[in-house]
């Protein structure tokens, strides 16, 4: 196992907890407890405001729209079960309907236990359907088989024999590439390097990369550990598991709390020795801030939720990196940048253009509100593709008319997907700023 | 003009409803005449539960007794009118353990299965009861719809021979030579199957036996025959709640008292209630410390309902009943039972009888002893059905899945309109020809069976809600009412569509105004805003007879460069737009921060 070799260089976390079941620990959240959102509906007086902001009901008429989806059908529940509509399924969670709606309806969070709720009791289990998305979900999982010989499964993958394989068996659009795994893991060029380069009592931070930038994009956590050592923080990398995001996308919530029990109990640890949590994906910070204590009931999740920051986020509330970026440049580039929606759901949605505009050779544009498309899993399920690139439509239009030709978003699918749509490179904001200050 | 019957039952109520279909099952020729819809009396706003006993099990166990008897037979033939949801009586740490050990001897002496259950065990069931409960005692107590069930109970009597005629109000009990010999009969404006004379038109019914089942008017209807029925209709509060907080009957463990029971009703949950006597069972105050009593000490078992939303409240009267000489104070000590008064033996008025008192739960057996003793009356020898022959709706029906998939309807919709419809599901729902959308989304209603509440009740969409529960959800027909007036076109013309909406919209409006505060306020605004604004229904010149000015409005899209030229640009960047390289380095047009 590849998390085995963190480095003992990545306090506190004891070396020997290395050797346990990191792969598949044991269930002790069996507990069960389905939880009882009816009263969550008190607050919708039906506006209809999350139906319109909902990017599935825009290009599906078959789908009924957030409101159905989470007050209106949990006001009709029972506690004895009944039936989960399976449109349900069709919901990407991109949890822009939670943003929109003005009365404080938990919508995210019924949809996440709705569709935790029918995957359990009305999913076929030994359906196509089902071991596709168990292994979407698990793509952490996946990803670590693959990386281990990365050339290979590149190999493999691209391949289009394999991609159409994978259509008929899998039901993974074949029209899709999969993301190339780099040669070497973040946490393996981490153990390397030897840790961290800054000690800082006073700056200190706990990153939490995910899958993505560890196995595909490690450029990505590598300029966070510079740029956060460039302003003297000090930063260490626990042990990790999926955030769980691909997880309640799928339904998969017993997954996704065995993945949480294991990021709750490594995090919060650290939270007391004066570290905070970082992330660079919109996503994972968005998992671990409003989902994790939605859905789960874990020893230290509140304090977790509560300490957790998306990275520009971070450096923008604790440093000046406005100031930073003044005597700063770069060289000459255009970038059309999407907001991811999650990060739109955490208030992020501008910081990027904010930050950047001023930047001696950026020119950063917005591309505008609408959603990429792909969601995470979403994307990469034949059936959702058509749908995924409906929705993702706008988006690439407002790429292709501005001026850059380089895309720029927080979050990894959504970058997928703008590469997918427009043949554009796609650039993390970290990465700008490694250019401009490391 | 006039009519003749065997029979003639005055009142539309569980109690008339029952004796109509009793008597017609026997093959008597009944008709029944009701003033307003069925249930437009307490059978209409009462709490819906299907008792158990339990609550009569130490202070009056023959009621208890007749309770779980009729509780065992409504669930087998009202099935789809009942929802098994099972009860609990709680004890809080205030209540005394001996009336828990006395309500427990007598829920056993009465023959009502009950079970003891710790706090633990009691919470299981019920996880937002109070924390600090004592224990509780489970029963079988249920929940009823007595909309359907009346409307089931009419159907069946008029699929038997019987004539019912609603919007038809007693005006005059008719005596000859010292007999009862029929009433008069006034009709108002309605529509529906059970619509049968013109508004304003009198008309005089003959019967060779009336029976006054009209609950807490039936003093009225003694004073037009000459008698005294001496009714002492008392008051009760219920408040429903947006969502269902419990889904089984939670009982407050002590001695009577206000505000001790909580009912999951459909998607809802009702609180209750009080009970204080009143003059007139049409006219009475309404008072909002009521509505607070209830909410105030029902959380005293449920804490959540303290920050619940509330959607309405309403009060129904109690026809309540004691022979002359008891004279109790307190309505409280007044008995639940029933009593059926024959004015030939009690007033010496031959050709009469009058059944006040009693409990919905109890409606069939009383109807039953009201119809043996017509029969006997009359001569008639034939023998009561009704506690075997299922209501329609609730003849064997069987897996509801299947359907759902066949209707082609989203699985809570579904689900919600098979529980409503019962064995009529395929009927309605399946014969439906033609797109069926959501017409009311709340309580998940669907044009099928909007259209046929319509073909059963006519234009009177109060009518339609009662059978459908459209309009009776969270948004309180903000969403809906009109979608419903629109279902009623072509059959109905504009005047009449639009009547049954203000109508509708009024009905939801008096008892929406109790909720008033936190969330179902906003709901209030928005809904009021809707019609008022964007239906703009208070100005509408349709209604107003104004000329509009419709110079003052543009010239539309073809009317010129005014209406502007609709084109989106090409090259549109939704940050505003940086179209000029020259400009590059600038960053976005728009402000920082
Ligand atoms: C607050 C409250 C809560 C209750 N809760 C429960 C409960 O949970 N469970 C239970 O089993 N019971 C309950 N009850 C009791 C139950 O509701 C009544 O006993 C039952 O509904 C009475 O039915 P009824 O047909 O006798 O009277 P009603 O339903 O009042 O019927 C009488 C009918 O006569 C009509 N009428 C009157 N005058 C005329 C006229 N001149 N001409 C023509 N028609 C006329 C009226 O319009 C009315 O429709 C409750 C009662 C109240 C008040
Ligand atoms: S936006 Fe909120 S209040 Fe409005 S309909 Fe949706 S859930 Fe209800
Ligand atoms: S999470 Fe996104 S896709 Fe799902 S209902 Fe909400 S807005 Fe629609």
């Amino acid at each position: 196992m590849s998390d085995a070799e963190s480095p003992a260089t990545t306090e506190p976390t004891d070396p020997t907890r290395e050797h346990e079941t990191d792969f598949d620990p044991v269930s002790v959240f069996d507990g069960d407890e389905t939880m009882d959102l009816r009263p969550g509906a008190d607050n919708c007086y039906k506006c209809s405001v999350c139906d319109t902001a909902c990017p599935v009901a825009e290009v599906d008429d078959d789908f009924p729209g957030p409101k159905f989806q989470g007050p209106e059908q949990w006001r009709l529940k029972r506690k004895d079960g009944g039936e989960i509509d399976d449109s349900i399924m069709s919901c990407s969670n991109c949890m822009r309907c939670d943003d929109a709606c003005p009365s404080g309806v938990p919508l995210s969070q019924m949809h996440n236990t709705a569709r935790g709720e029918y995957v359990d009791e009305q999913m076929d289990k030994l359906s196509r359907e089902y071991v596709r998305n168990r292994i979407l979900a698990n793509y952490g999982t996946l990803a670590r088989l693959g990386s281990k010989v990365p050339r290979l499964t590149n190999l493999v993958m691209g391949n289009s024999l394999v991609q159409k394989i994978n259509e008929k068996v899998l039901g993974i659009p074949s029209e899709r590439d999969f993301p190339a795994f780099a040669s070497q893991t973040f946490r393996e060029w981490w153990h390397e390097r030897g840790g961290a380069n800054v000690e800082n009592e006073d700056k200190r931070i706990a990153y939490f990369h995910g899958c993505y930038s560890n196995y595909n994009t490690p450029e990505v956590a590598k300029a966070l550990v510079r740029v956060f050592e460039s302003f003297g923080y000090e930063v260490v990398v626990p042990r990790q598991r999926c955030s769980g995001t691909p997880m309640f996308a799928n339904g998969m919530l017993d997954d996704a709390e065995r993945a949480a029990g294991v990021n709750v109990g490594e995090f919060s640890d650290l939270l007391e020795a004066g570290y905070d949590v970082v992330a660079s994906c919109t996503s994972c910070s968005m998992s671990l801030r409003q989902e994790y204590p939605e859905l789960f009931e874990l020893s230290g999740i509140e304090e977790v939720a509560a300490n957790t920051y998306e990275a520009l986020e971070y450096l923008r509330i604790h440093e000046d990196v406005r100031g930073a970026l003044d005597d700063a440049s770069v060289d000459d580039q255009a970038l059309a940048y999407h907001a991811p929606c999650h990060a739109r759901n955490q208030g992020l949605d501008r910081q990027a253009v904010e930050l950047f505009r001023d930047l001696d050779g950026v020119l950063i544009e917005d591309v505008g509100d609408s959603c990429s498309g792909i969601s995470g899993t979403y994307g990469w399920k034949e059936e959702k593709y058509e749908t995924s690139m409906k929705i993702g439509e706008e988006m690439f239009e407002h790429m292709r008319d501005a001026t850059g030709e380089v895309g720029m978003t927080e979050c990894p699918t959504c970058s997928m997907q703008m590469e997918h749509g427009t043949g554009y490179d796609i650039k993390h904001p970290l990465q700008l700023l490694e250019e401009a200050l490391c | 003009m006039s009519k003749r019957s065997r029979v003639l039952v005055i009142g539309g109520g569980s109690t008339g409803c029952g004796i109509a279909r009793d008597l017609a099952m026997r093959g008597v020729d009944v008709t029944l005449v009701e003033k307003g819809n069925l249930t437009h009396g307490t059978t209409g706003r009462m709490h819906g539960l299907l008792h158990s006993g339990g609550r009569y099990a130490v202070s009056d166990q023959a009621s208890a007794e007749e309770c779980i008897q009729e509780n065992r037979v409504l669930r087998r033939i009202a099935s789809h009118c009942v929802e098994m949801t099972g009860g609990l009586f709680v004890q809080r740490p205030e209540d005394a353990d001996e009336y828990f050990e006395q309500k427990l001897d007598g829920c056993r002496e009465c023959g009502i299965p009950a079970e003891v259950l710790s706090a633990a065990e009691a919470r299981e069931i019920e996880p937002y009861l109070a924390e600090d409960i004592e224990r509780a005692i489970r029963v079988p107590d249920g929940a009823i719809d007595p909309f359907r069930l009346c409307v089931a109970n009419a159907a069946d009597a008029v699929e038997h021979g019987a004539r019912v005629e609603t919007h038809s109000e007693v005006t005059d009990v008719l005596v000859e030579d010292g007999e009862v010999v029929g009433v008069e009969v006034e009709h108002a404006a309605g529509s529906g199957k059970y619509v049968h004379g013109h508004p304003g038109e009198t008309e005089k019914l003959y019967a060779d036996y009336v029976v006054n089942a009209t609950g807490a008017w039936a003093g009225q209807i003694g004073e037009m025959a000459g008698v005294e029925v001496a009714v002492r209709p008392s008051k009760g509060v219920m408040t429903i709640m947006n969502v269902r907080q419990v889904d089984t009957v939670i009982n407050r463990c002590r001695p009577k008292g206000d505000a001790d029971i909580v009912v999951p009703h459909e998607t809802t949950c009702i609180l209750g209630t009080t009970d204080e006597e009143v003059e007139d069972p049409e006219d009475y105050p309404e008072e909002g410390w009521e509505v607070d009593l209830m909410i105030d000490t029902l959380s005293e078992l449920v804490p959540i309902l303290d920050e619940a939303r509330t959607i309405r409240s309403f009060w129904g009267v109690r026809p309540l009943y004691e022979p002359p000489e008891v004279g109790s104070e307190d309505p409280t000590d007044i008995t639940r039972d029933f009593f059926l008064l024959d004015h030939d033996e009690r007033d010496g008025l031959p050709g009469m009888a009058s059944i006040v008192g009693g409990k919905l739960t109890t409606y069939r057996m009383m109807a039953e002893q009201i119809s043996d003793h017509v029969c006997e009356k009359l001569g008639v020898d034939a023998e009561c059905h009704t506690a075997e022959e299922p209501l329609p709706g609730s003849e064997d029906f069987s897996v509801l899945r299947e359907w759902m998939d066949e209707f082609g309807l989203r699985s809570p919709i579904g689900k919600r309109s098979a529980q409503r419809l019962g064995s009529r599901t395929d009927e309605v729902l399946g014969e439906w020809d033609g797109p069926n959308p959501t017409v009311c989304e709340c309580e998940a209603v669907t044009r099928a069976e909007i259209n046929d509440a319509i073909d059963d009740a006519g234009s009177e969409l109060n009518a339609v809600r009662l059978r459908t529960r459209a309009s009776m959800g969270n948004c309180q027909g903000a969403f809906c009412c009109h979608r419903m007036a629109n279902e009623l076109s072509p059959e109905y013309d504009e005047s009449v569509a639009r009547k049954a909406l203000d109508d509708l919209y009024q009905e939801r409006w008096k008892g929406e105004r109790h909720a008033l505060w936190g969330e179902q306020l906003s709901q209030a605004m928005l809904k009021h805003l809707l019609h008022a604004t964007t239906m703009n229904r208070d100005g509408d010149p349709a209604k107003t007879d104004d000329r509009v000015d419709f110079t003052a409005f543009d010239a539309g899209p073809d009317g010129g460069a005014a209406a502007g030229d609709g084109q989106q640009s090409e090259d549109a960047v939704a940050d505003g737009g940086i179209t000029d390289e020259t400009n590059a380095g600038e960053g976005a047009a728009d402000a920082d921060s």
